[in-house]
């Protein structure tokens, strides 16, 4: 249990952008606290200095700009399942969004949080780079938009300097002729941690040739990671069963699981195959 | 519908006023609100915060021991250790108010001052000015230890040259029955079916840890306000702490989950020894990491049956023998075992049973009451050795059981006599009926219906001379007041008293008042364990509700100058019963009877059928009161391609033999069987080397509102059991069922079973890679 830490409550973007600044190392952005006050009573969190962000405006919101659906950083994991742009154009995120913890937890948990936790398990994070995510990381100096895939470096590792809050993440429209699948394997049908998670994306051109792809694999790697071999399978071919298959094969050969008290590594590898190779079929039905 | 629903026979319940109804619990709107004052709720002025200090190893010599920073903490108000309580030992037996004889080695340091047999086993008490203090407190203790070798196996404890957790060996408990020839048995059989199967740890995983907070009274009885099954502690507790035991007063609270984890003393000790050196008032609450170190679990067994069958499935001999892990101290070990032992052969009629069953010492977490207390190690192989009976033979399993099930007037397998009604072949069809018809397989996900029989008993071992006691007594403006030691756990062991009262005393539900669960203030009922409550103190309640109603239809059969016979009370008033019209007010009851110096209230002691132990070599002789029967049926989909099971429906039928509040006894039986399901399919204790791997609600899970369906729950009411108007008792029995059902369900839909439990999706995926 840890006693002694300073809370500043910024009562807009522009003073927490100072506070992160002047604290440098020292400060740590709070959001809505479901990984950090987990950590803080199990005393693995030494911080110094909590910036609570979560009441700031600034941060929360959904919309369509430039091709682009924004999300702020501030989105709570349930405004994601009730968005209707989310509804519409990132369906494998509103899926995470709802196998995602419990409904108390949703409430208050956030986008950035779950991705600056950069968990091998976070939820959002297949979905997201199955849908070609990049995130805004904002100092009081500078604003940067990098690749979610670069942004998360290793097991809860980032890219986010000292005195940065990620402001928000975008991902590019998906165009008509694209579908999704996501898939989350948990110990429970509620409030479980990732055995492994799912999410794919393909886009078809004219003649029914794959054109795009993204899949995406959680919990199964050291962190979020997409599959590149097994997209590379797939690309200006027709998606039959056959090459669904050894994409998905690919995939699971791709991940490299440990053995945890969820599962070990051999179930793991073997439940990817089987979870992409659902997945893929799932989206070529849709676009059919 | 696979199998034709059994007829009921034809039973005559008298239609009651008060009994039998859905009503709204006494203690429901309290709860709804907040205003109940669990033990954690509970401040004092001027309170200290109590923390306990833990092994962090399984088995180790202390080798040095140093609380002298955390003494000079300020706001510290003491540490204690062994070495300053060296006589403090907690007698781990069968709580309660009998007296029988103690078990050798059963007694544990409160403190470990020399060696530690357990990760998580407490070593110093800290009592600060606040939480902050303490813990800061815990952290400046020093210890070193001098690691000794653990033994982690039951079945490598039992070895020779295995090191010995407590001497003299590591056997804690043995148990054996002798019954028939086990050589003529399997001479007639046909065939004979081997089997091994595995039953893991359970976490009781109560939403309340536990807590409590500890004075002393101007008496200078040291009061105890906790969270416990078991208010007569307060001896032992006395014992441990030093003082005579008029001197310990505990004052049980609304229990926030028991399930068997509170039966022994948690912290009551604990608090005492602080309250007692401090001279203050000490609080201490768990956190949920804390509350899994420190209490019981279910014990793991590996149970083997070798059975002998005709080939219309009449079972000829049934050899069992069982192992269970009792962890470094006994505790309540013995008497589980005993339980296990006597269900091993389930609800069938067997000439030739032999059994076998031992309790191990290890160093791994100890092991004690979870609901079902071995009842459900029992089921769980004795219905999966019926099924792979019914596959070997290509029989239906409902068939084999048929032939084989208990019938009212048959004999255990310790030659005790069933009295009562044996609905077994009743509950399975109704249990299996109302599945509806199976849901047919889908691409790769198979779908298997399957059901479980059992038998479990109510009320205490009979050698135990379980009494209990109740006290009511009608007020002058027609209310009622129950006084009884009973610890309701949330399953409505009060309201149940309250209904009973209502109905003979013939007022409405909300004019009874009942005072539970104070060692001093209320006569003691008695544990609120082993499926007792209904029956002991129901039984307890009734009598002295109904001496009381004696006492006021004398009364009034001289008011009324009719025989007693010819009059009833009903809604507040004694009445004619030939004419409805002529009645007398209890209000003017009440006083003409205290006016003339009658007695209105009464306190009454039941007693369950005392016998004498059962033969230590043959077990023959009677174990406990009564049976309750029922069954459970589970429908499943199996994904052969991830091993994720989904119950699809799912359905219990329990004769309880009558329902008291029936909403509660549904409640009783949907909540049971969930935490049966649980315990078959996801709950996973993992533990290493003695130490709980999964030692918290985000790694132990436990079912959510998400996993299950709704269990469709049907009482049936036989009206022949012990407890009041014939009820039988259901808190226990309807956990039972639930895992070994959903074991049958995954092995009709995959065309093999799994021995062990949790059936997690591994396990599925293994069981269908084998050739
Ligand atoms: C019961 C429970 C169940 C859970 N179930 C799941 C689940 O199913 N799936 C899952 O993926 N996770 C789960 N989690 C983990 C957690 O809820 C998520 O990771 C959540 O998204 C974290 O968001 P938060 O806003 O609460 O983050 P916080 O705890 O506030 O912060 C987490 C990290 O992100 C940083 N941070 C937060 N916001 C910003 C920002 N704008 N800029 C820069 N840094 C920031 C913080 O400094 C911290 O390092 C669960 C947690 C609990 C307690």
């Amino acid at each position: 249990m840890q006693s002694e830490i300073e809370l500043y409550r910024p009562q807009n973007l522009a003073e927490a952008l100072t506070l992160l600044a002047d604290y440098g190392p020292d400060g740590t952005p709070l959001a809505g606290g479901t990984n950090i006050v987990v950590e803080l009573r199990d005393g693995h969190h030494n911080c110094k200095s909590l910036v609570d962000l979560s009441h700031l405006m600034e941060l929360r919101g959904i919309n369509q700009q430039n091709g682009y659906i924004v999300i702020g950083g501030g989105t709570t994991i349930t405004e994601l399942i009730d968005h209707p742009l989310i509804g519409a154009h990132a369906g494998i995120l509103r899926e995470a969004a709802r196998l995602f913890a419990n409904p108390l937890v949703r409430n208050r948990a956030t986008v950035a949080g779950n991705l600056v936790d950069a968990s091998p398990a976070a939820d959002t994070a297949p979905p997201l780079l199955a849908l070609n995510a990049e995130v805004q990381l904002m100092s009081q100096a500078a604003t940067r938009w990098i690749r979610l895939e670069d942004f998360i470096t290793g097991v809860r590792k980032t890219l986010l300097q000292p005195g940065e809050l990620m402001f928000a993440i975008r991902l590019p429209v998906p165009s008509d002729r694209s579908a999704g699948a996501y898939n989350k394997v948990g110990l429970r049908k509620a409030d479980a941690i990732s055995v492994l998670s799912a999410a794919v994306m393909i886009e078809l051109d004219d003649a029914g040739l794959c054109k795009q792809t993204g899949i995406a694999l959680g919990a199964v790697a050291p962190k979020p990671f997409r599959a590149y071999e097994a997209e590379a399978l797939l690309f200006g071919k027709v998606l039959g069963p056959e090459l669904i298959t050894e994409a998905a094969r690919l995939a699971a050969e791709a991940s490299r699981p440990i053995d945890d008290i969820r599962g070990t590594a051999a179930y793991r590898k073997r439940v990817v195959a089987v979870t992409v190779r659902r997945l893929l079929t799932k989206a070529v039905e849709v676009l059919k | 519908m696979k199998y034709q629903v059994k007829p009921l026979p034809q039973v005559n319940l008298p239609e009651l006023r008060t009994v039998g109804k859905p009503l709204r619990k006494v203690d429901a709107m309290g709860k709804a609100v907040g205003d109940t004052v669990y033990a954690g709720d509970y401040s004092m002025p001027r309170m200290l915060h109590g923390k306990v200090f833990r092994s962090k190893q399984s088995s180790a010599r202390i080798t040095r021991l140093d609380v002298s920073k955390a003494r000079a903490l300020p706001g510290v108000a003491c540490v204690i250790t062994g070495f300053d309580v060296p006589n403090a030992r907690l007698v781990s037996d069968m709580p309660g108010q009998t007296g029988q004889k103690q078990r050798a080695g059963s007694d544990v340091p409160v403190l470990a001052s020399e060696q530690v047999r357990f990760y998580g086993e407490p070593i110093a008490l800290v009592a600060a000015e606040t939480l902050e203090i303490a813990d800061k407190a815990l952290s400046l203790i020093e210890i070193d230890y001098e690691p000794l070798p653990g033994v982690y196996d039951p079945l490598e404890a039992m070895k020779p040259g295995a090191p010995v957790v407590t001497p003299p060996d590591n056997i804690v408990a043995r148990w054996k029955i002798r019954k028939g020839s086990m050589e003529s048995g399997f001479e007639q059989a046909d065939l004979i079916v081997e089997n091994t199967f595995r039953i893991p740890y359970q976490e009781h995983a109560y939403l309340e840890p536990e807590a409590g907070v500890a004075w002393i009274d101007e008496r200078g009885a040291i009061t105890i306000r906790v969270s416990t099954q078991v208010i007569e502690h307060f001896r032992t507790i006395a014992r441990a702490v030093g003082v005579r035991q008029n001197k310990i007063h505990i004052q049980g609270t609304m229990v926030g989950g028991g399930f068997g984890g509170k039966e022994d003393i948690t912290i009551e000790i604990y608090l005492a020894l602080l309250a007692k050196h401090t001279a203050r008032p000490v609080k201490m609450v768990y956190t949920r990491e804390e509350s899994f170190l420190a209490h019981a679990k279910r014990h793991p067994y590996v149970i083997k049956h070798r059975t002998g069958v005709k080939n219309n499935g009449q079972i000829t001999a049934s050899k069992i023998e069982m192992i269970s892990d009792s962890g470094a101290y006994p505790y309540l070990s013995p008497y589980v075992l005993l339980y296990t032992t006597v269900m091993a052969p389930g609800p069938y009629r067997i000439d030739n049973v032999q059994v076998d069953a031992i309790s191990v010492a290890t160093n791994n977490p100890y092991t004690s009451a979870f609901r079902g207390f071995g009842g459900p190690q029992a089921c769980f192989a004795y219905e999966q050795q019926m099924d792979d009976i019914a596959r070997q033979l290509g029989l239906d399993p409902l068939d084999v059981r048929k032939v084989n099930y208990l019938r009212t007037g048959d004999c255990t397998a310790t030659g005790q006599v069933i009295e009562s009604a044996t609905w077994l072949e009743e509950t399975a069809t109704r249990a299996m009926a109302a599945l509806g018809e199976q849901t047919p397989d889908y691409g790769s996900v198979k779908i298997g219906q399957g059901f479980a029989s059992y038998f479990q008993s109510y009320g205490r071992i009979t050698w135990m001379h379980d009494t209990s006691q109740a006290w009511v007594g009608l007020e002058l403006d027609g209310t009622v007041t129950i006084r009884a030691g009973v610890p309701d756990l949330g399953a409505g062991q009060a309201n149940s008293l309250c209904q009973i009262a209502a109905e003979v005393l013939g007022v409405p539900l909300e004019r009874v008042t009942i005072y539970t669960t104070d060692s001093a203030l209320t006569p003691l009922s008695g544990t609120s364990t082993a499926t007792r409550q209904l029956y002991m103190s129901g039984n307890a309640t009734l009598m002295a509700a109904t001496n009381v109603r004696n006492v006021l239809l004398n009364r009034a059969s001289k008011h009324f100058e009719e025989e007693i016979e010819a009059l009833d009370i009903a809604d507040g008033k004694a009445f004619n019963k030939s004419d409805p019209s002529q009645t007398l007010d209890l209000v003017d009851l009440a006083k003409m009877c205290a006016s003339e110096g009658m007695h209105l209230s009464n306190l009454a002691l039941f007693k369950a059928p005392f016998t004498d132990p059962i033969n230590p070599e043959t077990g023959q002789g009677q174990v406990w009161p009564d049976f309750t029967f029922g069954s459970f049926a589970a429908e499943v989909a199996v994904d052969t391609e991830t091993g994720e099971v989904t119950i699809l429906k799912a359905a219990a039928c329990h004769d309880i033999g009558r329902a008291i509040n029936r909403a509660a006894a549904e409640g009783q039986i949907i909540g049971g069987g969930m935490q049966g399901l649980g315990y078959g399919l996801m709950e996973n204790l993992i533990v290493k080397e003695g130490v709980i791997k999964t030692p918290s609600l985000s790694e132990y899970l436990i079912p959510t509102s998400m996993d299950y369906p709704n269990i469709q729950a049907i009482i049936l009411e036989s009206g022949t059991g012990l407890g009041p108007f014939g009820a039988k008792g259901i808190g226990e029995p309807a956990l039972t069922p639930a895992a070994p059902a959903v074991a049958s369900a995954i092995a009709n839909a995959l065309g093999v079973s799994i021995p062990e439990i949790p059936i997690t999706p591994e396990k599925v995926l293994a069981a269908l890679d084998l050739p």
